[in-house]
C-alpha cells in the first residue's frame, strides 16, 4: 500500500506510476484527490519480483524528485488484506452547519462506539459554514434510526444539522439505472424509528 | 462516492421542500369474495382485506424508517363495489360500506375507494342501485371513497348517470351540511377513469389488475416550486421556459425515482406486485405545497390569468417527460392536480376573484385531473350540477384524457362565502356559476352522447 503526499503540480501520477512501472509493479487500485492545493494518492501495488520498502520509495521520490513527494509504503502480508470492520448496510451521512473545532473528531468517536465504518468522507469549511458528507457502513444489527438519533442530538448542541439518508435514495435520484433495493433489516430495526425529515 | 452537490440536492428535495410519499395505496381484487348473501359479501370482504392489508401499516413505518422518506398516507382501493356487490339492495350496499370503513379503521389507512360504479355506456341494476345508496354511505361512513365512471372515449357518455349524480349531489350535501357538504368531497365523477390510480377519492381497483398491487403517488409540488425559484433567482440571465421545463422534468424525474424505490421496497416486503407510480403533484393546503405557486414562481403572478393555461400545460408536460423517463412503471392520473379548497395559492386566486369556473375548466383540459374540490352555492340546481359534470367529462372524452368532477354545493352557502373543509381538504371561497339553470332542458333529455370521432383530429 502506497501513499504519496505534495504540493500539486501537473504530472505527479505520471511520475509515480512510472516509477512502479520501472520496477515491474502493477498497479491494482488507486484513488486520488486534490484538498486545497494539496496532492494525495493512495493505492495498492503488486509486483512480479519482490520488491522492498525502500526500494519502492527511493523509486517514487527519486523519479518524481522535482515534484518532493512525501512516500509512505506499508507491506500487505499474504495478498490482499481482509476486512477487519463489521460490514453493514451503506448510508450516506451528511453534517452541515456552524464550525467549530471538533465535529469530526466528535462525530467519528460517536460512529466507532456504534461500529460505524467510515469507509470515505469529504468535509470542508467555507467561511464559518461546515459541511461533511460521508459514506458509511452500519451494522446490520443496528437501525439508521438509531444513529440518526445520535447524531441529531450533537448537532442540535452545535448548531448543526445531521441526515443519515440509505445510499439508494440518492443512487435512485442521481442514477438512470433502474431503482435498487437494499437487503431487509434486521428484526430490531423494524418499525423502530420514523424520518424526523 | 456521491457528489457532494448532489447529496445535497436530493437533502434539500426531503428536508426544505416537503417530498414525500403522498400515498401508498394498496389495490385489491375482491372479484372471489361476491356472494348474493351481503353478511357472506362482507365476511368475505374482511377476510380478504386483513390478510393483504394487515401489515400495511407495518411495513410503511419499516420503509419510513429505513429510508427517511414520510410516507403521508397509507390507503385502500378495491375492485367496483358495483360489480362485487351485484344484486344487493341498498341494505345490503351499506352492510359493505360499512364493512369497508371498518376493515379501513382496523388495519390503519385513511380512506379506501372503490365504491365505485361503472357505467360509461349503460347502468346495471346493480350500478343503479349502488348510485342511489351513495349520499347514505358518503354521510354515515368515515373513511369510504366512491367514483362514477360516466364516459370514455370509446363509449361516449351516459348522460342519463349524470343527470343522476346531479341530485345525489344535492342529497349526500344536504346529508352533511352540518360539514359544509364535506360528503360530495368522497364522490369522483370521472370521464376515462383509470384503473391504477393511486389517489383518492377516486381510486379503485380495475379491471386487468393483479390480486393484490402497490400504487405509488408521489407529492411533489413543494420540490418542483423551490427548483423552479432557484433557478430564476439563481440563473446569471433570464431563463427561458424551455430552460424552465427543463428544471422541472430534471426535478420530476427525482421525485419520481424516490416514489419507484418507496413502493417497490413496501411491495417486496409484503411480497405483493408492486403496480405504478403517479406522477401528479398533488397539493395541500400547506403554504408552499401548492401547484398555484409552482405557477405563480413560473411567472403567472395572478393565477386565472390569461397564460395560466399555457404555464400548467408546460409544467403537466414537462412532469410527465421527467417522471416516464425516471420509471417505467408510470400509471394512473399522472399531471398537475388543480384541486382549488386542497391548494392555498388557487384558494387565495378564487378570493381575489382571479380565478373562475370557466378558467378553472380551460385549465382542466391541458392537465389532470379536472374540476376538483370546487365549492358551488348550496342553492345550485340538481341539472346544473350535472351541466358541470357533463362539460368537463366532454374535455376529457374528446382529448383522450382523463377528467373529474368533484364539486360541492355547500348546503346554505353562496357565492363568496367561506367552505371550509378542514385538514387535507382545506377551504375555500364559494365559486359562482355563471348563467345557472340555463341548460337544464339539455340535461334532461338523458340517453347518451355518442362515442367521438376518433379521425380528422384537428
Amino acid at each position: 500500500m502506497i501513499s504519496v503526499t505534495a504540493a500539486d503540480r501537473v504530472g505527479i501520477v505520471y511520475s509515480v506510476t512510472g516509477a512502479l512501472l520501472d520496477l515491474g509493479g502493477n498497479v491494482l487500485e488507486l484513488s486520488q484527490t486534490v484538498m486545497r492545493g494539496y496532492f494525495t494518492i493512495i493505492l495498492e501495488a503488486g509486483f512480479a519480483e519482490p520488491k522492498s520498502v525502500e526500494e519502492i520509495t527511493e523509486a517514487i521520490r527519486d523519479r518524481g524528485k522535482r515534484f518532493d513527494l512525501r512516500v509512505v509504503v506499508i507491506e500487505v502480508e499474504n495478498g490482499r488484506s481482509e476486512p477487519l470492520v463489521a460490514q453493514g448496510e451503506r448510508f450516506i451521512l451528511t453534517v452541515l452547519g456552524d464550525d467549530s473545532p471538533g465535529i469530526v473528531h466528535n462525530i467519528a468517536g460517536s460512529l466507532a462506539a456504534h461500529g460505524v465504518n467510515i469507509i470515505d468522507l469529504h468535509a470542508r469549511v467555507d467561511g464559518t459554514r461546515f459541511s461533511l458528507v460521508m459514506e458509511a457502513l452500519i451494522p446490520h444489527d443496528m437501525t439508521p434510526g438509531s444513529i440518526r438519533a445520535e447524531l441529531e442530538r450533537y448537532g442540535r448542541a452545535h448548531n448543526l444539522e445531521a441526515f443519515v439518508t440509505h445510499e439508494n435514495i440518492f443512487a435512485a435520484t442521481t442514477e438512470p439505472s433502474p431503482v435498487r433495493l437494499g437487503a431487509p433489516l434486521s428484526p430490531r430495526s423494524q418499525g423502530e424509528s420514523l424520518a424526523s425529515h | 462516492m456521491h457528489r457532494t452537490e448532489d447529496v445535497l440536492a436530493t437533502l434539500s428535495m426531503v428536508r426544505q421542500h416537503k417530498l414525500d410519499v403522498r400515498t401508498v395505496t394498496m389495490g385489491i381484487d375482491l372479484a372471489p369474495c361476491a356472494s348474493p348473501d351481503a353478511a357472506v359479501l362482507c365476511d368475505r370482504i374482511r377476510e380478504r382485506l386483513i390478510r393483504y392489508a394487515g401489515r400495511l401499516r407495518e411495513v410503511c413505518r419499516e420503509v419510513e424508517g429505513r429510508y427517511g422518506i414520510p410516507i403521508v398516507n397509507r390507503r385502500i382501493a378495491v375492485s367496483p363495489i358495483g360489480r362485487v356487490a351485484a344484486g344487493l339492495k341498498t341494505e345490503g350496499l351499506l352492510a359493505v360500506a360499512r364493512t369497508l370503513d371498518a376493515v379501513a379503521a382496523e388495519v390503519g389507512v385513511d380512506l379506501v375507494g372503490g365504491f365505485t360504479a361503472l357505467v360509461q355506456k349503460g347502468s346495471t341494476e346493480a350500478d343503479r342501485q349502488l348510485i342511489a345508496a351513495l349520499p347514505e354511505v358518503l354521510s354515515t361512513t368515515q373513511r369510504v371513497c366512491s367514483s362514477v365512471n360516466v364516459g370514455t372515449t370509446a363509449a361516449g357518455i351516459n348522460m342519463d348517470a349524470v343527470a343522476a349524480l346531479g341530485h345525489i349531489l344535492k342529497d349526500t350535501a344536504e346529508r352533511t351540511k352540518d360539514h359544509d357538504g364535506f360528503g360530495c368531497a368522497k364522490l369522483v365523477i370521472f370521464g376515462n377513469a383509470p384503473n391504477d390510480n393511486p389517489f383518492m377519492a377516486g381510486a379503485f381497483h380495475g379491471t386487468g389488475e393483479t390480486d393484490c398491487v402497490i400504487n405509488i403517488g408521489v407529492s411533489g409540488p413543494g420540490v418542483v416550486k423551490a427548483a423552479v425559484e432557484d433557478l430564476v433567482a439563481l440563473a446569471p440571465t433570464k431563463p427561458s421556459l424551455g430552460d424552465i421545463a427543463e428544471e422541472i422534468k430534471s426535478t420530476a424525474f427525482r421525485v419520481t425515482r424516490v416514489g419507484e424505490l418507496i413502493g417497490r421496497e413496501v411491495a417486496a416486503r409484503l411480497g405483493v406486485a408492486f403496480g405504478i407510480v403517479d406522477l401528479s403533484l398533488a397539493p395541500t393546503p400547506q403554504v408552499g405545497d401548492s401547484v398555484g405557486e409552482i405557477l405563480q414562481a413560473m411567472g403567472v403572478v395572478r393565477i386565472g390569468a390569461p397564460g395560466s393555461t399555457a404555464a400548467l400545460a408546460m409544467l403537466n408536460d414537462a412532469v410527465k417527460k421527467g417522471g416516464s423517463f425516471a420509471s417505467s412503471s408510470v400509471g394512473g392520473l399522472s399531471g398537475a392536480f388543480v384541486a382549488v379548497s386542497e391548494d392555498a395559492a388557487l384558494a387565495r386566486a378564487v378570493e381575489a376573484g382571479d380565478l373562475t369556473l370557466a378558467k378553472l375548466e380551460a385549465m382542466t383540459s391541458v392537465c389532470s385531473v379536472g374540476l376538483d374540490m370546487i365549492a358551488v352555492p348550496g342553492d345550485t340546481d340538481a341539472e346544473t350540477l350535472s351541466a358541470i359534470i357533463a362539460d368537463e367529462v366532454a374535455i376529457g372524452v374528446i382529448n383522450h384524457k382523463t377528467t373529474a368532477v368533484r364539486v360541492i354545493p355547500v348546503p346554505g352557502k353562496a357565492a363568496g362565502d367561506l367552505a371550509v373543509f378542514g385538514g387535507l381538504f382545506g377551504e375555500m371561497r364559494i365559486l359562482p356559476i355563471h348563467a345557472a339553470g340555463g341548460s337544464t332542458d339539455f340535461v334532461r333529455h338523458g340517453g347518451r352522447i355518442p362515442a367521438p370521432l376518433s379521425s380528422l383530429r384537428n
